[in-house]
């Protein structure tokens, strides 16, 4: 085998001496210039990755809150403006009201509810300032709703 | 391993020597990996992004070079691996794979401005790329880099009577192509 192997090796000699592949005019010469350059682009962009990917997981999440208040909250506020949490918050606003001129964020209702809207919220916070029990009514209240039973054993 | 391999192993490892120390075993065995990858793969501008490849994994796994081997050997052995796993990213087919290296690399030997090959010694080439990969490297690393089996076994973690074999039946192949071609 070694003999047959050296034959051919005697045999293909003389292409072996030649070389048939050849390289661009300067090419080892700059090569290590290039591979330097190569080299800090592939390191640059783990540097600037870094800081992102350790904030990565925390912005995802300020960021999905902000989107469910944004879907749930902003609509419930604006289109059930009766409901006892709006009516708490407008409340304190209008009690406020005085204090408007110094809040950081100018509050300007007919810019944000149609005038349908607020003439509907005040009458109805109208009709809970007229429904304050008087004690007569509250006497009503409790005969129509309870026995003597009730009343005696919760005393 | 020699002293001056050594100091250059320990270089490489220490970040305030590292970069001068790399620019070093570039200019020292770039030469060398081109000629072996550029045999492999054929093409100039596939053994240049290979080349580069091969560089940049040595400079990020330095730290993990455990000395078994010589630089030398450590190197070869990524760069054949590089080579081999850039041909098997050419394969569109599993089950065609023999073929379609084959014939990716006449269409780079073909298209290769970097060729000056005459005829015979394309044919030489057209013989070599018909060879099962194995046989080629094997070929390549014993006929045209005349490395040592045992360096060689070193590289392609085979037993030096394997690697014989391999040789062996490549030569005998190639003999039989060429001998085809010439009826």
């Amino acid at each position: 085998m070694k003999e047959k192997d050296e034959n051919i090796e005697n045999l293909f000699g003389n292409l072996k001496n030649g070389q048939p592949f050849r390289v661009p005019e300067g090419y080892f010469e700059t090569f290590a210039e290039r591979l330097q350059v190569r080299i800090e682009e592939e390191e640059l962009p783990q540097k600037k990755r870094t800081l992102f990917f350790y904030l990565k997981p925390a912005l995802s999440m300020a960021a999905s809150i902000a989107l469910v208040m944004l879907l749930v909250y902003v609509p419930i506020k604006k289109f059930f403006p009766s409901t006892q949490g709006y009516l708490t918050q407008q409340k304190s606003t209008i009690d406020s009201v005085d204090k408007v001129s110094v809040l950081p964020v100018p509050v300007d209702l007919f810019s944000y509810f149609s005038e349908g809207q607020f003439v509907s919220a005040v009458a109805d916070m109208k009709v809970i300032e007229s429904e304050t029990l008087s004690p007569d009514s509250l006497g009503d209240y409790i005969s129509a709703n309870y026995t003597d039973f009730d009343i005696i054993a919760n005393n | 391993m020699d002293s001056s391999e050594k100091e250059l192993i320990a270089n490489l490892k220490s970040p305030k020597h590292r970069e001068k120390a790399f620019q070093l075993l570039v200019k020292t065995y770039q030469e060398r990996l081109y000629w072996h990858v550029r045999k492999i793969v054929m093409n100039h501008d596939d053994a240049d992004d290979i080349l580069q490849n091969v560089y940049i994994k040595v400079w990020k796994n330095v730290d993990t070079f455990r000395e078994d081997s010589t630089l030398f050997t450590w190197l070869f052995r990524i760069a054949t691996n590089e080579s081999l796993s850039f041909l098997q990213k050419q394969r569109r087919h599993p089950v065609l794979s023999m073929n379609e290296i084959s014939d990716y690399l006449t269409d780079s030997l073909e298209s290769d401005v970097y060729f000056d090959g005459d005829e015979i010694q394309k044919k030489l080439q057209l013989a070599i790329i018909k060879l099962p990969e194995k046989q080629r490297i094997v070929f390549n690393m014993k006929y045209f880099d005349e490395m040592k089996y045992e360096e060689m076994s070193e590289i392609l973690k085979t037993s030096v009577g394997a690697l014989k074999a391999s040789f062996h039946f490549a030569v005998k192949k190639i003999e039989e192509y060429l001998d085809e071609d010439h009826k």
